[in-house]
């Protein structure tokens, strides 16, 4: 009878559904929302206002930078309410790498991750600085810099990932991509313009494409190393070895 | 120009038979040890023969390279990843279907 109902309900949705569907714009037609406003302006533009052969990069750092600015803040604020609550990572006495794990990991994997580890982080560095050409960008690559320090974190333990990024480098990077858009802001009004604008009216026209270049990338890798930071923080704060210490 | 597109359709289709039989046989074995047998089909055949299918159809260029890394790093990665559930659920003593035994639900 359960079974009855439970059929009976989906397909009462699914047919809602289907209805739905079913009066939307087809695919590639000319009434479509996405082919009448602000996108065909985007898409014959963007190349030309921001710079960026990358569309995506040009509408995110450039058109809606505000909007940007607002979710690097808001990443920041999760990276702030999590050491708020639970604090920064604990790490242990044993001043060596020890497996703690209920299974020791196998040697297979140690080296495969010993060999996967710096090509994955080449290739974040590689997605940060081509991400205003090619699809990329500095969210994506420091969420792939935060994958290849969760891999290697899961394998060789706190210890050795905290050898290496230690809290005092990480410290004031975790800031990094809200400095980085600050200051790119400040500089677009230094050089004559609104807070944000890449295009600076003080200089001489000739320099203005290198220098929008080179704001953009700036921006790209604050947001980075900014987000990577904040995830490879987040991490470690949740991990916490016997007999921690805080602050080394 | 013909040739080389049979060519790559044939190794897609092939490699789209072998992700069908790897999610079948994920779906039907009745062990751990026994999945992870035809899941791992999954990426290394499958997903191999898909790029290199992909590989003949776009010819002698930069992408061509791009795939064989793709390649490289899909058969690293993915026959650890084997590598790593079997042994810790060999380790940790997960029983081992024999003939006759009830299928672990």
């Amino acid at each position: 009878m359960k079974k009855f109902f439970s059929l009976l309900f989906i397909a009462a949705l699914a047919i809602l559904l289907l209805y739905v569907v079913s009066n939307m714009p087809g695919m590639g037609e000319e009434d479509v929302p996405t082919r009448q406003n602000v996108i065909p302006r985007y898409l014959e533009n963007a190349e030309e206002e921001t710079g960026t052969e990358n569309v995506i990069t040009g509408v995110i750092l450039n058109y809606r930078g505000y909007d940007t600015m607002g979710e690097v803040t808001v990443i920041f604020t999760g990276l702030a309410a999590v050491i708020a609550i639970i604090g920064r990572e604990r790490r242990g006495k044993n001043y060596a790498y020890t497996d703690l794990s209920e299974i020791a990991s196998s040697v297979i994997v140690r080296i495969a991750i010993i060999f996967l580890a710096p090509l994955i982080l080449l290739f974040s560095f590689y997605t940060i600085l081509h991400g205003d050409v090619s699809p990329g960008g500095g969210f994506q690559g420091g969420a792939i810099i935060g994958a290849s320090l969760i891999i290697f974190t899961t394998i060789f333990g706190l210890w050795e990932s905290t050898s290496r990024i230690p809290q005092k480098l990480r410290f004031p990077l975790e800031g990094a991509a809200l400095l980085s858009f600050f200051s790119v802001g400040a500089i677009g009004i230094i050089g004559g313009g609104n807070f944000l604008t890449y295009t600076l009216p003080r200089l001489t026209t000739s320099l203005q494409p290198a220098v929008r270049t080179w704001l953009t990338l700036l921006v790209e890798i604050g947001i980075g190393v900014g987000g990577a930071m904040v995830f490879i923080s987040i991490l470690f704060a949740l991990l916490r070895e016997e007999g921690g210490v805080v602050g080394y | 120009m013909m040739a080389r597109d049979i060519i790559a359709g044939i190794l897609c289709a092939v490699g789209t038979f072998f992700f069908i039989l790897g999610t079948t046989g994920l779906l039907r074995l009745p062990d751990v040890f026994s999945r992870l047998h035809p899941s791992t089909k999954c990426d290394t055949l499958g997903g191999c023969s898909v790029l290199i299918g992909l590989m003949v159809h776009s010819g002698f260029s930069f992408d061509t390279l791009k795939l064989l890394l793709i390649v490289a790093f899909l058969l690293v990665s993915s026959a650890t990843c084997g590598h790593a559930i079997g042994r810790s659920a060999f380790v940790k003593g997960i029983p081992i279907w024999k003939k006759g035994l009830e299928r672990e639900e």
